[in-house]
């Protein structure tokens, strides 16, 4: 009975925080039509100031909380929306997820960028009141801090339903995600109420942060604080991020089970600390399944800001050969580390590929990519591999098998994807990620289920060695680097082929538009099931060969965050595009990892300037969130832009000729070792980005010489006169060519067309 | 026995009544016409019999058969196509894919005995409805009076018996909108059942043999056209009632 209380009571206080954290969820969701991933980011940002002003430099606590709740955490929200958030109206609900995720990874590179996580002494946050501070209730002790925890959040729910209903303000909230421009016609400044309730909302993620915080009582650590609210987002699921009641009732049963396994499950049960970590994310799973379906919806926005321009078969395979040809190039003039870097590159950017074609082909969501690659790489690791020691190859079967089987995974993700799309989706297969990671990968200890004896990762270590198919044995760094940028072409040029099939239109009617493709006869789920399947296999590929050239992978190499951090380069990169899977790849991987060592090389040279570079060197963590935050600027991704440079060199012979050349020379150079790789690297870049884009100007000039410059529209008519041609114009423009305009007489005839 | 009826059909969302026990019926091998103004609920009818709107009471009844509780997709397969008023179109595929895919969704759903050659039937289509000119532009880039003959187009790929056209000539020229009534009257003469949404009331008078009158959820009047041209309540609810324009 004691322990019963004593848990009850924690889960209660623990139900609180969680639905403090919820509840800002749901403030920014119904007000911005923003899911704010960045939650648990600010949340965590907030423990970490707070724990600054309150122990690392001594402030009383009052003035630290002044300073965290009252000033620093709104200004962060009302700052995100108006910087960031403010620019997504008119974006799709995929680059709505990306940026929020973006800003989450940005403010988590940011807080380990500032407190360091390797430095020697752990950071120890304290209960308010101190640590025994007690109330006592009979035999029953109980902590200050868990009392307030939960009085607060009574407070919380009471006070922002009070806002919602009773206030003209909140009602102006309400209607902000309803009808923004109507809202606008009455008076009301959607802007602001948006920015005012996203200061609101990072007000309570941080409060909630501060409070759970010391509950768990460990160390401070910015991913595990991250993650630890977004156990929050199963209770806003709850409330189906709408209802406040409902989302402070899921917030208790989350809270209250997770304590309650605590309690009660037997110490022997070895697993019952990871299933205690990963139900909230179950939960959100369950939940998400049971929702009731979707509204087949057509496109909400009329226009979507993204286009995407699919290339002919033809260009695929030019493409594809030309990848080749650069790749193998490449090797024969770089060293050891830069091939293994390479490799590295090319296997994320075949995972990567099985996100464009889920999410840019059909339209789905899946943030748990590296997770599909981790299920393979078990299978492999159990059933894969023949020989041993350094005789050891995974097997083109194994391979096989490890497709097969994250194919079937993946149809179980698209369970709820058959009725669920966008933001939901994304937050299902995010759930799916961390489970994966809490608690599949942190099984270390042998199970025996029907008499069958396995550890599914065993020592946390899994040497998976490179693959021998048929004769062809790919264990040296060169052959294995071609193996994988061949995969990549094959597997690109079959979605190119997809793409163009009747299959792959199907696929981008049900994109386009899900109600006009019902209105057709279309039934999706067996074309959901399929691409789901499809996009698995490919990520679980993608990651046995990721696991194959890092030889021997811990559960590190399937974070949660690294699926994020490449789905939100992906799109950066262009997610109709198979060359933004390529794009992601390199990024992520090669062009990071070349910044990092050229900047290290350069802090070596130039001593004298090495805090700069060092500073540098961490600004680079928190370059590829900045560079995700900037997709509401440019939702079409990088390379589209990359593509418009290229065109540019493709539509002018000379052009080409010259980049052509110039490349060819700067290859021959380094390969003949007159100069090194790292001029190499940079010349090539100017090569391939500065010409065409300078070279384009001055084409462009030359063309335009002679030329007049064409007057705008509305100043036609002041800066020159009106011309027949004008008119001629604007009719067409206007679709108006042959319309009689009509006199009072026809409308008299048919007064119907009067009110039309 | 016509070849769709509502019977009774109720629309609620939340506190606004969108339809109060709306029953209309559409002939096979004619036009009928649905006006009333705006706001009047056509479109939400044409949701409900869709199948994307679920209803709060009443009755669907295609080709005989009970439809309320179908999925949009089943009601498709049994003969039942549409355009949108708001265009729906697939934005990312050209003209000619986007009339092509409708004949391929189909093809994954027709018995085996009645499959299309997908490729010469959007072919006929495309030079029947007349966008010959257009087919190999992207869809985003056409006028919007061209994309609504996409619309049609891609419903008339599924060799549906009754297609729902929603607003199918706002944004045709005179021009067209003349053709495109041809086109209308053409196609109920080879048997298909057309229930048109529209403003152009020429187009409707010129097409349409019967007419329903929706006006605030409710049906106003029903009947011939010319019997709907002259009825006192239809012409109030256009214009307002007589006080109130004076």
């Amino acid at each position: 009975m004691q322990t019963f209380l004593q848990y009850t009571i924690l889960g209660l206080a623990l139900g609180g925080a969680y639905f403090i954290a919820a509840s800002g969820l749901v403030v920014t969701y119904t007000t911005s039509g923003i899911f704010n991933f960045a939650q648990g980011a600010i949340a965590m940002l907030a423990v970490f100031t707070y724990w600054q002003f309150r122990w690392g430099w001594g402030w009383p606590a009052p003035l630290a909380l002044l300073m965290v709740l009252g000033i620093l955490a709104p200004l962060l929200g009302a700052v995100l929306y108006q910087v960031v958030m403010k620019n997504l109206r008119g974006t799709s609900e995929v680059t709505k997820i990306i940026v929020s995720i973006g800003v989450m990874l940005g403010l988590q590179a940011l807080a380990t960028w500032v407190w360091n996580p390797t430095s020697s002494t752990p950071r120890q946050f304290q209960k308010f009141f101190g640590p025994n501070a007690f109330a006592h209730f009979g035999s029953l002790r109980v902590p200050w801090h868990i009392i307030i925890s939960f009085i607060i959040a009574i407070a919380i729910a009471v006070g922002i339903r009070f806002l919602f209903v009773r206030t003209r303000s909140g009602v102006a909230m309400r209607a902000v995600v309803d009808d923004p421009e109507l809202l606008q016609l009455n008076g009301g400044r959607p802007e602001r109420l948006a920015m005012i309730s996203w200061a609101g909302g990072s007000f309570l993620a941080a409060l909630a942060g501060i409070l759970i915080q010391p509950m768990i009582g460990s160390a401070m650590s910015a991913g595990a604080l991250t993650l630890l609210v977004i156990d929050a987002f199963a209770a806003a699921m709850f409330g189906r991020l709408r209802s406040l009641p409902r989302t402070f009732m899921g917030a208790l049963i989350i809270a209250l089970t997770t304590t309650y396994v605590v309690a009660y499950f037997p110490s022997k049960w070895t697993w019952s600390s990871s299933f205690r970590n990963s139900l909230p994310m179950i939960f959100l799973f369950i939940i998400l399944l049971v929702l009731p379906q979707d509204r087949l919806r057509g496109a909400t926005v009329l226009r979507l800001r993204e286009r995407f321009r699919m290339p002919s078969i033809r260009t695929a395979w030019i493409a594809g050969l030309t990848m080749m040809i650069v790749v193998f190039c490449l090797k024969v003039i770089m060293a050891k580390t830069g091939v293994n870097t390479l490799t590295l590159a090319l296997t994320f950017a075949i995972i990567a590929l099985s996100l464009v074609l889920l999410t840019g082909f059909a339209g789905e969501i899946n943030l748990a990519a590296l997770s599909f690659g981790a299920i393979a790489v078990m299978v492999v690791y159990h059933f894969g591999i023949s020989g041993t020691g350094t005789e050891a190859r995974t097997t083109l079967w194994g391979i096989l098998l490890a497709a097969v089987v994250t194919a079937l995974v993946g149809a179980l993700i698209a369970l709820p994807a058959l009725r669920l799309r966008g933001l939901y989706l994304a937050l299902a297969t995010m759930a799916f990620g961390v489970f994966i990671s809490r608690m599949v990968l942190t099984e270390r200890t042998e199970r025996e289920i029907f008499g069958l004896k396995f550890t599914l990762f065993p020592t946390g270590q899994l040497s998976i060695p490179r693959p021998k198919i048929g004769p062809i044995d790919f264990n040296g760094g060169d052959a294995f680097l071609l193996l994988c940028a061949g995969l990549f072409v094959v597997i690109g040029i079959g979605m190119v082929y997809l793409r163009h099939s009747g299959y792959g239109r199907r696929l981008t009617a049900m994109k386009d538009s899900p109600a006009a493709s019902a209105t057709l006869g279309m039934s999706v789920v067996r074309l959901k099931l399929s691409i789901f399947m499809m996009s698995a296999a490919i990520a679980g590929i993608g990651g046995v060969m990721m696991a194959a050239q890092v030889g021997t992978v811990n559960s590190d190499r399937f974070d949660i965050f690294l699926s994020l951090a490449l789905a939100m380069i992906t799109v950066v990169g262009g997610i109709g595009y198979v060359s933004g899977a390529l794009f992601a790849g390199i990024f992520l991987i090669a062009f990071i990892e070349a910044l990092n060592l050229m900047l290290k090389k350069f802090a070596v040279d130039y001593s004298s300037l090495e805090a700069i570079f060092m500073f540098f060197i961490s600004a680079v963590t928190v370059l590829p969130a900045t560079i995700g935050i900037t997709m509401g600027k440019n939702p079409s991704g990088a390379v589209s832009d990359i593509v418009e440079g290229m065109n540019k060199v493709k539509q002018s012979k000379p052009l080409m000729i010259t980049v052509i050349g110039l490349e060819a020379a700067i290859w021959a150079l380094t390969a003949t070792e007159v100069i090194t790789n790292w001029h190499f690297v940079i010349l090539t870049f100017a090569n391939l980005i500065l010409v065409p884009i300078v070279g384009g100007k001055f084409l462009m000039a030359r063309a335009m010489r002679g030329v007049p410059k064409p007057v705008p529209p509305e100043l036609i008519g002041i800066d020159r006169p009106f011309t027949d041609e004008d008119l001629a114009a604007m009719d067409q423009a206007l679709n108006l060519d042959g319309v009689v305009i009509p006199s009072s007489t026809t409308l008299r005839e048919e007064p119907a067309n009067a009110s039309a | 026995m016509p070849l769709l009826e509502t019977i009774g059909v109720k629309v609620r969302f939340g506190g606004n009544i969108a339809l109060d026990d709306v029953s209309i019926s559409v002939e096979a091998g004619s036009v009928t016409g649905l006006i009333g103004p705006n706001g009047a609920g056509k479109t939400t009818l044409f949701n409900t019999i869709t199948g994307l709107q679920p209803l709060t009471s009443g009755q669907i009844i295609f080709n005989d058969k009970d439809v309320t509780k179908e999925p949009p997709h089943k009601r498709t397969r049994m003969g039942l196509a549409r355009t949108f008023q708001r265009l729906e179109l697939f934005t990312t595929l050209s003209v000619r894919d986007n009339i092509r895919v409708a004949g391929e969704i189909r093809n994954r759903w027709s018995l085996r005995t009645s499959k299309m050659d997908v490729n010469a039937e959007t072919d006929r289509i495309i030079s029947l409805v007349g966008l010959s000119d257009v087919a190999d532009r992207e869809v985003g880039e056409i006028p919007t009076g061209k994309a609504r003959v996409v619309e049609l187009a891609r419903a008339l790929m599924i060799q549906p018996t009754l297609v729902l056209l929603d607003e199918p000539a706002s944004g045709q020229t005179e021009e067209e909108t003349g053709q495109f009534g041809q086109l209308l009257r053409d196609l109920a003469g080879e048997g298909l059942g057309i229930c048109l949404v529209e403003h152009d009331m020429s187009l409707v008078m010129q097409v349409c043999e019967t007419i329903h009158v929706l006006d605030f959820g409710r049906m106003i009047a029903s009947g011939s056209a010319e019997s709907v041209r002259n009825n006192p309540t239809v012409i109030n609810a256009y214009l307002g009632a007589p006080e109130s324009v004076g």
